[in-house]
């Protein structure tokens, strides 16, 4: 089975960046990292892989040239090829034109199986996944915690819905699954593929992205949320601060 | 939106039904009360799309309590929910219509197939939407983004719209006044899919004391390790009729099981007090305890979202934290910590 995996590089989660303008501005160096839910995804193409031989995995990722950082990270994970699509991410694209640009780069690969995180980290938009299968004409579900090869051909899989419900589908190949956190952790690289990993040459490309050009939406900016309740924050050393919660919630009953 | 565009889409704005178990679940009126945000600059009637089998019986009781003509739609071999079967009979039944614009809830069901068919019919496609504003005959969306800490406005320069709507975000719609809504049913044709429906495994049981509880402590990945849950577990014992639960990524890794989830994907609480001890704030965790009565959170990250809806908020690493408040409760500082 031919199978790609599209990881997104994010920022570290407790990055603190500041807003200027509607614009986000972060911390130099940055601290990156591949987006939580893509790594469950990538574990679910390597866990196929394991169980089906003559199988490879591919990892590609849309991003700046700090990107190839997770691309070796999922060659140290056991992925067979990488690719990457130049374009800068900050501001974001859109996610119909990352998925345009997705498209164009695996169309002519035709693989068996695209894997993609439920949604990214950062921007929890969950669009990017399901207009890529569009694209490609590939059958799609999303949210998925598990995928098993079925006995009669294509795939079984379950599908998390609200308050943990569980749909089980059967889906043909060629198919795209967006994949949900689950109890299978992703496996950390091993050491010696990391090495082998960071000699890799990873082939490089540059899309069309027009970026802003045509979007179907614009982004106008963004701004800090408003507080939906009393938000009070207390101020003082670490017991202090222990003291008025207990004062608090005394207050209150609570305790 | 732009005013240089042909050909506008001039039919309804469309409200496809959120189903859940129990049939059209009340997310669907908050979707009928964006519409009508969306209609008050966009135009065009409100329908509300109810799919599937069982889809009849619920559609006059819909009608009703949202107050907005239904169109019932069935389809040989469409059953429950499922995505593929939604997109692909929707997607011609949009387009015949004319819509201007489709809602779905911002939920597992209609990110499973709304923004395939924002693709496939060109739609301006914004998810997970909180609010809305028109202003000079413009149209601002809100969304959260950046990991739950900040807003980003979004307009849409193509037609239609394909949106999905938090929950939570809109009030639900009450009836209309005027004459009873109408329902109307159609048959579509049986799509042809890749896919189909096998009978689902059961899902962790639930916790019933968690549904219970008067006070839930909960712990997120700022956990750090499985060690320093006995610290959280400790705090929970303090308070009478409390239950320690947890968020996705601690049942993830193992250290609580899922029947003790929190969030959209495990359970809704509502306790008289909520104590978030080092998690983040996703969105996909608050809609599952928004409704606590009273909310405590504890997070070494001052920006954590979780802040955003807490009445207290203790920026402080919790490793610190509990132990000092224990303290103040008058436990010895060097406890043991409990067997298990």
């Amino acid at each position: 089975m031919r199978i790609l995996t599209c990881l997104k590089q994010v920022r570290h989660p407790e990055s603190l960046f500041s807003l200027e303008e509607g614009r986000a501005l972060w911390p130099e160096p940055g601290l990156f990292k591949m987006s939580a839910c893509d790594e469950f995804a990538l574990e679910e193409g390597l866990s196929l892989k394991d169980a089906l031989a003559g199988s490879e995995v591919w990892a590609v990722s849309l991003g700046p040239a700090r990107a190839e950082a997770v691309l070796r990270r999922a060659l140290g994970m056991g992925a067979d090829q990488a690719a990457l699509l130049l374009g800068e991410d900050e501001p974001p694209l859109r996610p119909a034109r990352v998925a345009a640009a997705l498209a164009e780069w695996a169309r002519p690969k035709a693989f068996d199986l695209v894997l993609t995180g439920v949604m990214s980290e950062d921007a929890m938009q969950g669009t990017v996944g399901p207009m890529l299968a569009e694209l490609l004409g590939l059958a799609c579900a999303t949210s998925v915690v598990e995928i098993a090869p079925a006995p009669e051909g294509g795939l079984r899989v379950l599908r998390e819905m609200e308050g943990g419900r569980r749909q089980a589908l059967k889906i043909n190949l060629p198919a795209l699954l967006t994949v949900q956190s689950s109890a299978r952790a992703p496996r950390y690289p091993t050491l010696s593929a990391l090495l082998k990993a960071k000699k890799a040459t990873i082939a490089s490309h540059a899309p069309e992205l027009n970026a802003g050009a045509g979007d179907r939406e614009r982004l106008l900016g963004l701004a800090w949320p408003g507080r939906t309740r009393a938000g009070l924050t207390l101020e003082g050393d670490t017991a202090a601060k222990a003291d008025r919660l207990y004062a608090i919630l005394r207050e209150r009953a609570l305790l | 939106m732009s005013g240089s565009r042909q050909a506008l889409p001039a039919g309804p704005i469309v409200v496809v039904a959120e189903q859940g178990p129990e049939g059209v679940a009340p997310v669907s009126l908050e979707l009928v009360s964006c519409a009508r945000a969306l209609a008050a600059g966009l135009g065009g009637e409100i329908r509300l799309a109810v799919l599937g089998e069982k889809a009849r019986p619920l559609a006059e009781e819909a009608a009703r309590r949202a107050g907005c003509p239904v169109t019932v739609v069935r389809a040989p071999g469409l059953r429950e929910f499922q995505g593929e079967a939604w997109r692909e009979i929707l997607a011609p039944l949009l387009a015949a219509w004319g819509a201007r614009a489709v809602l779905a809830a911002h939920t597992t069901s209609g990110l499973d197939w709304l923004p395939g068919l924002a693709a496939r019919l060109g739609a301006a496609c914004v998810t997970g939407v909180e609010a809305l504003a028109w202003a000079g005959g413009a149209l601002t969306l809100t969304r959260t983004t950046l990991f739950g800490k900040a807003l980003e406005a979004l307009r849409p320069e193509a037609s239609p719209l394909a949106l999905t709507v938090q929950p939570g975000a809109f009030p639900a719609a009450g009836p209309a006044e005027g004459p009873e809504p109408t329902v109307e049913q159609i048959t579509a044709e049986a799509p042809a899919l890749c896919s189909r429906l096998l009978e689902a495994p059961e899902g962790p049981a639930r916790d019933q004391a968690l549904a219970r509880a008067r006070v839930v402590v909960a712990a997120g990945r700022g956990v750090g390790r499985p060690e320093n849950l006995d610290l959280v577990r400790r705090l929970a014992a303090r308070f009478s009729g409390a239950a320690l639960a947890g968020s996705r990524p601690v049942c993830d890794l193992g250290w609580l099981g899922y029947q003790s989830q929190v969030g959209q994907t495990g359970a809704a609480v509502a306790p008289r007090l909520y104590i978030a001890c080092g998690i983040s704030g996703a969105r996909q965790h608050t809609m599952g305890m928004q409704g606590s009565g009273f909310i405590v959170a504890v997070n070494s990250d001052p920006r954590a979202a979780i802040f955003n809806l807490a009445d207290v908020c203790v920026v402080e690493d919790l490793v610190a934290f509990i132990p000092a408040f224990l303290a103040r409760c008058g436990e010895p500082e060097a406890m043991d910590p409990p067997a298990s």
